[in-house]
């Protein structure tokens, strides 16, 4: 392990010394990534971040409201640089200086043509050369029609509802106006049927205030006629009376005289008999006089009471009131029914919208294409000249031979390489996708730490290939054409330099043999298809197969070498 | 471990065949601990095949090579324990210090990090570059880069040093330096197998000398010796400001040209002649004076081993 560790610190030291090699791993990608990514934006469409703007000059011949629409729309899109121009002769010389790829020509009449429900074409003078251009710039045109043509049906629509609103306004207040007739009229019937009601009534209170009077002067005058016959009644019994009282008065006093006297007698006789006054029988009773009768004596004799109720009824005729009137029909206000028709929508051009299987967004950063492969493709051409160069310096520094006599094992000088070199390309990697995403905002999925699979599974590859190819080269001059063909070749068909789905359908099952196709494969899935982790298992299980099955060939063809 | 008894590097028959050539053919040498032994021969004689068979990257068709006891074969391992290398070319990351390479083969060779930190700097101390040990390879002279070169195969004192010309290119001062550490690192018990092309050096350095071209062993022994048996024990030196024609020696008896020069410099021609006696030398000079090419320069002393080695292997260049 010492001698393991030796080797991988002095691999490090040399390559933190060699400055060639340190801006061949880190500047030249970056210059690289810089260069193609501005460059290739075109295989995405234009870059979205404008930088990388299609020119297309605009000539308006219509000279209406319609080119200038149009301009504002593609003027608004980043991926297109609107530059206006006079004349379509000097558009079309633009594009055949190939100073623009495309140049549109609004013709004269276009807006008329258009309000006459006609169907008007522009004109799109195009580079047949520039094939992706013109698809783009076409696609953004298109685009800018489509979204004119629904901003004009919306117009349309908006204005069409707004008339419809203001029809319902007017109707509706129509209505409110004819509820509110209905309601003045029928309060004016109300306050005719009160001034009847009122009228009734006070000509029965004056009725009724009449027949009180004469009923009260009927009763005085009638009570006033019992009150001299009761007088004249009572005076007649007091005389009556008095009459007869006295006899009656003075036969009771003398027969209360009597009365005593028999009962002194008798009391005298008893006296008398003495012992045999109890056989003597008890005298009679005097009859005492009736109470009533002391009582009628000692009394006036009662008052004739008079009836206070003599029963005269006097019966005053009802007045006679004028029936009411009935009630006149209310009158009955209606409005014609007034339908507002259906809103009409005018019919709209087909819209697309593009939905990511993925969840990605529809158009991509190119940088997302381009750190990951150039990265790979410096890694690789790294490795090859870390590893089989660096093997070859070794060998002519003669350092070499002199580890080869040293007691070390031959394979942990491979694997001081190794472990060396892969230690820098995995630092390689990651600055170089720490500088894509400062500097390019690149992405880096969901789970930016799953990037590490494929990059430690690329790397791993990278340096094993860089072993291949050092045991396979036995010169420098060999090296350089052996390993950079293949590695150009690795890289421009396993997708690094451009997307693999441009390459006909036999490269790309070719390409399976590449583990840079694996490595892009993974890239592009957790970065551009912001897929998970698990989307780079198979691609960094085939990468580590295929690290490894470049390792097994590469002992083989160093022990070879070594006999 | 190897033992006193035992040599250090044993090889025995060494055959070594590459694409149907034989490059390598029945080699047999041995080097003892402590001991330094040159290897010498021209370029393509095997020297460099030799190194890679005892550092065990390469195979042998045939023979026996053990280092410190241990087959390079069936003990591969045990064998790279055991030896320090330094490579012919310079073998090091020019973008890492003279401390980071060091301690990077030092961790190679098996140290922990205190460990490999001390033999790091132990090993930078003894070619003298501590001072500059935090500077990178790549700004270091010729001469620096040939130390620490030589530094990162000393590391961990190996008990055996096998050193594919360490001193080409480098200034007298790093050859000073270079050649005291080796010594030392012999004084010290280490056995080393050095592979040079500058005989004087290998004089100076070696115990004694192996000898080989075309993938054979043409001779070994002590310098001496090997300037003995070559038969060369004088030798002139003339240099004539106009080129000597071929044949200017024709007729003369017991004198042969050992190399001959060209122009190093415009108007100087140089020449070695091995001569059998002292009384030859008068008469290579007035040859050389009778070819009216002014005679600049005349020297004559003991031959050595580089005359020796041009003696035994010939003046023809090697690819």
């Amino acid at each position: 392990m010492g001698s393991l560790a030796a080797i991988v610190a002095k691999d490090l030291r040399l390559l933190a010394r060699d400055r060639v090699a340190l801006v061949f791993i880190l500047i030249a990608p970056i210059v690289v990534i810089c260069v193609a990514g501005f460059s290739l934006a075109s295989f995405y469409g234009a870059g979205p971040s404008g930088q990388t703007a299609y020119e297309l000059p605009l000539v308006d011949e219509d000279g209406g409201e319609l080119a200038a629409k149009i301009g504002e729309q593609l003027t608004a899109e980043p991926r297109v640089h609107v530059r206006r121009v006079a004349t379509r002769a000097e558009a079309e010389r633009l594009v055949r200086d190939k100073r623009a790829g495309s140049a549109l020509v609004i013709p004269a009449g276009t807006r008329e043509a258009l309000a006459r429900g006609e169907s008007p074409r522009v004109l799109l003078f195009v580079d047949p050369v520039k094939y992706l251009e013109r698809l783009n710039v076409r696609l953004e045109v298109l685009r800018a029609r489509d979204e004119l043509a629904a901003a004009e049906r919306s117009r349309v629509v908006t204005e069409l509802a707004a008339q419809r609103a203001a029809l319902r306004e007017q109707l509706e207040a129509l209505d409110a106006t004819l509820a509110r007739g209905r309601e003045q009229l029928a309060a004016a019937e109300q306050g005719v049927q009160g001034e009847r009601a009122r009228a009734a009534a006070e000509v029965r209170a004056a009725f009724e205030s009449a027949a009180a009077r004469v009923r009260s002067d009927v009763a005085r005058q009638v009570d006033a006629q019992l009150e001299a016959l009761g007088a004249r009644v009572d005076a007649e019994v007091a005389a009556r009376a008095a009459a007869v009282a006295a006899p009656a008065r003075e036969y009771l006093a003398a027969l209360a005289d009597a009365r005593t006297k028999f009962e002194a007698w008798f009391a005298e006789l008893q006296r008398l008999a003495d012992r045999r006054a109890d056989r003597i029988p008890p005298p009679p009773e005097f009859p005492e006089p009736p109470p009533g009768l002391t009582r009628a004596l000692d009394e006036p004799p009662p008052r004739v009471t008079l009836p206070a109720d003599l029963g005269i009824r006097i019966e005053l005729p009802a007045p006679s009131l004028p029936s009411a009137a009935p009630p006149e029909p209310a009158v009955e206000i209606e409005r014609p029914s007034i339908a507002i028709p259906d809103l009409a929508i005018p019919g709209a051009a087909l819209a697309v919208e593009e939905v990511s299987v993925s969840g990605g967004p529809p158009t991509i950063n190119t940088f997302d294409q381009n750190v990951p492969g150039f990265s790979v493709t410096f890694l690789l051409l790294g490795m090859l000249l870390g590893v089989s160069l660096g093997l070859l310096d070794e060998r002519d520094w003669g350092t070499l031979d002199r580890v080869r006599a040293l007691p070390v094992a031959a394979s942990n000088i491979l694997l001081g390489k190794l472990a060396s070199r892969f230690a820098v390309g995995f630092a390689q990697m990651l600055v170089l996708f720490a500088v894509g995403y400062l500097l390019f905002d690149i992405s880096l999925g969901p789970q930016p730490w799953a990037l590490l699979l494929p990059i430690a599974g690329v790397v791993f590859a990278g340096t094993a290939f860089g072993l291949i190819v050092a045991a396979g080269a036995r010169t420098r001059d060999a090296v350089l054409p052996l390993g950079s063909i293949v590695i150009v070749t690795m890289a421009a068909i396993g997708g690094c330099w451009w997307p693999i789905d441009l390459e006909p359908r036999w490269m790309r099952t070719l390409a399976l043999a590449f583990p840079t196709t694996w490595a892009m494969d993974a890239f592009n899935d957790l970065m551009i298809r912001r897929r998970g982790v698990e989307a780079a298992y198979v691609p960094t299980g085939m990468l580590l197969a295929y690290g490894l099955a470049y390792l097994g060939v590469s002992l083989a063809l160093f022990r070879r070498r070594m006999r | 471990m190897v033992s006193a008894a035992a040599p250090a590097i044993a090889v025995d028959g060494l055959v070594v065949d590459r694409d149907g050539r034989r490059i390598l053919d029945e080699v047999g040498f041995a080097v003892g601990p402590g001991e330094i032994v040159g290897l010498l021969g021209p370029n393509g004689a095997g020297k460099t095949t030799t190194l890679g068979v005892l550092s065990t990257l390469l195979r042998p068709s045939g023979g026996s090579v053990r280092v410190a006891g241990y087959d390079v074969v069936s003990h591969t391992k045990a064998v790279r324990a055991a030896i320090g290398r330094v490579p012919q070319d310079i073998a090091l990351y020019p973008r890492l210090t003279g401390r980071e390479n060091a301690r990077f083969f030092a961790r190679l060779r098996g140290l922990k990090a205190a460990a490999a930190r001390r033999a790091a700097d132990d090993a930078l101390a003894s070619v003298d570059l501590l001072p500059r040990a935090d500077d990178r390879a790549a700004t270091y002279s010729g001469g620096m880069q040939r130390r620490l070169n030589l530094a990162c195969g000393l590391l961990a004192s190996p008990p055996v040093l096998l050193l594919d010309e360490p001193t080409v290119g480098v200034d007298p001062q790093s050859l000073e330096r270079i050649v005291t550490t080796i010594r030392a690192q012999a004084a010290n018990g280490a056995a080393l197998l050095y592979s040079t092309h500058h005989m004087d050096e290998a004089e100076q350095l070696c115990d004694r000398v192996v000898l080989i071209d075309r993938g054979r062993v043409l001779a070994t022994g002590t310098p001496r010796k090997l300037v003995a048996s070559a038969g060369v024990e004088l030798r002139v030196d003339v240099a004539t400001q106009a080129a000597l024609r071929d044949g200017w020696l024709a007729g003369l008896a017991g004198v042969r040209v050992l190399e001959s020069d060209g122009p190093q410099r415009a108007g100087r021609h140089d020449v070695a002649v091995a001569i059998d006696s002292l009384e030859l030398a008068p008469r290579v000079l007035e040859r050389a004076s009778g070819e009216r090419a002014t005679v600049l320069e005349f020297r004559v002393q003991r031959a050595s081993l580089h005359d020796a080695f041009l003696a035994l292997t010939g003046r023809a260049s090697r690819d």
